[in-house]
């Protein structure tokens, strides 16, 4: 069998934790290889371990049958193994190009020959059919794009191997497919994809294998033809899940607005906002990736400045200009990108949670440890949070229990409008299915919900009333019943129901 | 974790000043007589104060380079204060009150203003220094009255001067606010992920200013240590001492590039860099080689950082044996 990657007794440990134990197997060349698992069940670790991110393990890694021990990921790229980071790593003040190109600007004489890494950045973005200039600067560049971007530097490494970390988890679903059918284009040119994704659909769409971690160790290596989705489920999280996003309790939408935004404009970015939130109620934003739904969510929330509008919070107007306004008038916001707004580095999952409410946990001026780590304790219980350790720092934990530790920071400040920009980005299919039934538990005690997110189904089944926006406007609201994924999908992409 | 590791630094300190003390004592036993220990633990107040101070500072990612001026402001005006008549009590509480204000001034540049840290107490370091020059037309102030000195050059117990109680007593105050009370937790976040915290709904610009102010606090009470300890106290006092609190706080730990560091570490680090200021001279070296073995000592103890990585690593290579 002609293998392109072969992992052999792969071990590696941290401190206190068994990253990956003994895993054995093998990527045959040429093909599309899933690896799936749950949170921190150790996929991003054997990337890492694959692409030079970790030089000390145990065990041994081939490549093309032979040795190879990377000691850091410029080596892999030499030998022809790229790779695209979980965690969005760009610099936001070079080009998009730069970007692209970093570390490898095609050069002239001893100068960087920007004509031709425009030219070549032009082309490779055309490829992946993404509307961003290459000589843009990444200001204001969404999480999405980026992540285009990151797709977008690995090809140009033109690579034998490429892994996608992630890939999809902040495209929008046009963009998912765009990247779906480049990493076909991709196999058909004889590269081997390793793809890890939370994704089930992605996974059975596009691989030919399919290999199962649960916590660090190997389950096995199947054709993905050969097994079935509840069947992977189970082998993944050890019981069964439903993977659909459907209400289980009855809804609660009163009539009682407690959100209200009008006219709020902020030049460039959006126009003319207006929605209504509702106690009980769990309003989706829909819209492709550069709608501008993050904006608008920071510009309610107070973390950007508005120009013009007004917000009005349970029947009084509110003029919020700091998260801390939105605070006090309890808005909690659990932004879209973890790393860079969601926790703080260097801080236990304790320190993380509290942020948002230490104020709670304070007894005569001084901060009460015992209060502020049951409260962490808490959520970490209630949201499943892997490894359950309050005193675990934040920053070594898997992205998807990262997740789980920035919405766990917003729980705990009991607010009661919580605004949750791709709440499931990067969580198994084990959480999400916790998050849903966490959103329900929400209204169910009369919180309202406003939920950013790209997975269409996630929407429809759960929203009370969805709003599209389209270029920094908003094109349509939509009721829970005529919701479908054509509507949506149609009033994001052109205005318009059809 | 951060507990652990935090704690392996100030034990690495630790050994190294106690092997660097046997070395000295070998040299020259002077060197560990009661006296002279305490001359060391005395000749690292006035540093142990500003770094403590300058520690809240770097945590939060930023940094105050403008403490010696301080220093030298509060000095002087305490120093003419006192020196007219007003009781010292009064004069150490004006002290602390120019030193939060002065320090207040360079939070509220780098918070309201936005100016980045460096350059904003870069700018105020030269502005308090010639504040300093222009109160006494250069001149030095002369003829501290006793019952000032003896508030910090007096002895309580034995040989030990009241400025080393003072500086335990600052020490655990500022160590109680940074790990008891919210502002410690919030200068911590700052340091770590500003834009996360300031999400997070916490006060970042009022936090940042207190921790300015605190640090002007620290110089404060350093500068009226030294002008009690030398009976007068001139315009050109602590020049360059900014670097040297900088050195005590990365020698101990604190990164500099913010959301990490103790108190105890600070600390350490300022008894380290006295202790081999002292060793030197009692080992009879050169003054000059001071400045070599304090910027060794610096280098060195970076160094221990990225190796103590490394060690981790290592032990991480171990397999662990699956049956
Ligand atoms: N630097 C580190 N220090 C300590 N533990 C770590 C570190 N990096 C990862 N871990 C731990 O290793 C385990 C595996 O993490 P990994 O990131 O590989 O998971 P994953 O399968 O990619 O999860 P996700 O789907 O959430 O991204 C987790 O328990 C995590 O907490
Ligand atoms: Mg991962």
């Amino acid at each position: 069998m002609d293998f392109a990657i072969e992992f052999q007794h792969v071990t590696k440990t941290f401190p206190g934790v068994v990253a990956l134990d003994d895993v054995s197997f093998a990527v045959r060349r040429g093909e599309v290889h899933a690896l799936v698992g749950e949170n921190g069940a150790g996929k991003s670790t054997l990337l890492n371990i694959l692409h030079g991110g970790y030089s000390e393990y145990a065990g041994t890694v081939k490549l093309n049958g032979t040795p190879v021990q990377f000691r850091n990921p410029h080596d892999a790229i030499h030998a022809g193994v790229s790779k695209v980071h979980q965690e969005i790593s760009l610099v936001p003040n070079l080009t998009v190009a730069q970007n692209i190109f970093l570390g490898y600007e095609p050069r002239m004489g001893p100068l960087v020959d920007f004509h031709k890494m425009n030219r070549d950045a032009e082309n490779i973005l055309k490829r992946l059919r993404s509307p961003l200039r290459p000589d843009g600067l990444m200001v204001g560049v969404s999480a999405g794009e980026m992540q285009m971007i990151s797709v977008a530097k690995a090809l140009f490494h033109d690579a034998q191997v490429i892994s996608l970390d992630e890939p999809t988890s902040s495209l929008s679903s046009a963009e998912t497919d765009a990247l779906m059918s480049i990493v076909r284009e991709l196999k058909e040119h004889g590269i081997t994809i390793f793809y890890v994704s939370h994704r089930l659909d992605e996974v059975f769409d596009l691989s030919d294998r399919v290999t199962i971690l649960r916590d660090g160790k190997l389950v096995g290596s199947y054709e993905t033809s050969e097994i079935s989705r509840a069947e992977l489920i189970r082998k993944m999280v050890g019981r069964d899940v439903s993977t659909f996003a459907t209400r289980k309790q009855p809804r609660r939408v009163q009539p009682e607005v407690v959100l209200e935004v009008e006219d709020l404009s902020s030049p460039g970015l959006f126009e003319d906002i207006r929605f209504s939130l509702h106690k009980g109620e769990i309003l989706g934003f829909a819209g492709l990736v550069g709608a501008k739904r993050t904006d608008v969510m920071r510009a309610v929330f107070g973390a950007d400045p508005v120009v013009s509008g007004k917000v009005t919070v349970h029947g009084k107007v509110a003029r919020i200009t700091s998260p801390m306004d939105a605070l006090e008038r309890g808005i909690g916001l659990v932004p879209e990108n973890r790393k860079t707004e969601g926790f703080v580095r260097y801080l236990t999952n304790e320190a993380n949670i509290s942020l948002t409410c230490l104020r709670r946990f304070q007894r005569l001026g001084f901060v009460d440890r015992s209060l502020r780590r049951s409260n962490a304790d808490t959520y970490i219980q209630r949201l499943n949070v892997n490894p359950p350790r309050s005193d675990f720092p934040t920053e070594n934990m898997s992205g998807g229990n990262q997740q789980k530790v920035v919405v766990a920071k917003w729980l705990s400040t009991q607010a009661d409008i919580l605004i949750l920009d791709e709440p499931t980005k990067g969580i198994d299919v084990g959480a999400k299915a916790e998050m849903y039934a966490l959103l329900e538990d929400l209204v169910a005690a009369g919180k309202s919900i406003i939920l950013v997110s790209s997975e269409l189904p996630e929407l429809i089944g759960l929203c009370d009333r969805a709003v599209v926006m389209k270029e920094g406007r908003i094109v349509a609201e939509v009721s829970a019943d005529e919701m479908s994924e054509e509507l949506l999908l149609n009033y994001a992409m052109e205005g318009v129901a059809s | 974790m951060k507990v652990r590791l935090d704690t392996y630094r100030e034990l690495g300190i630790s050994i190294a000043l106690v092997v660097m003390i046997g070395v000295f004592a070998f040299i020259n036993p002077v060197y560990i007589r009661t006296n002279n220990l305490i001359d060391i633990v005395q000749q690292s107040t006035v540093n142990g104060m500003l770094a403590i101070g300058i520690t809240f500072t770097i945590i939060t990612g930023g940094i105050d380079l403008s403490v010696g001026s301080t220093f030298a402001v509060v000095i002087v005006s305490v120093g003419m204060l006192v020196t007219n008549g007003v009781p010292p009590l009064v004069g150490v509480a004006i002290g602390i009150i120019i030193g939060l204000t002065l320090g207040i001034v360079n939070g509220l540049l780098i918070t309201k203003m936005k100016l980045q840290p460096f350059i904003a107490t870069l700018g105020m370091m030269s502005v308090y220094r010639g504040v300093a020059y222009v109160m006494t037309g250069g001149w030095p102030v002369v003829r501290i009255p006793r019952e000032f000195r003896d508030l910090t050059d007096g002895r309580v117990i034995g040989e030990i001067p009241v400025s080393v109680f003072s500086l335990i007593a600052f020490a655990i105050i500022a160590h109680v606010l940074l790990n008891r009370t919210r502002f410690g937790a919030y200068l911590y976040a700052i340091g770590g992920n500003e834009q996360a915290t300031r999400l997070s709904g916490v006060n970042v610009d009022r936090t940042k200013v207190f921790a300015y102010g605190f640090c002007g606090i620290g110089a404060a009470l350093a500068g009226m240590v030294l002008l009690g300890r030398l009976g007068s106290g001139e315009p050109t006092a602590g020049i360059t001492y900014e670097l040297l609190a900088i050195a005590a706080a990365a020698v101990g730990g604190t990164s500099l590039a913010g959301g990490k560091g103790t108190i105890t570490g600070t600390l350490l680090g300022a008894l380290l860099l006295s202790a081999l200021r002292v060793g030197l001279i009692v080992a009879g070296m050169d003054s000059f080689w001071q400045f070599i073995a304090t910027g060794l000592v610096i280098v060195v103890a970076a160094y221990f950082e990225v190796i103590q990585q490394r060690l981790r690593f290592q032990r991480n290579k171990k397999p662990v044996v699956t049956p």
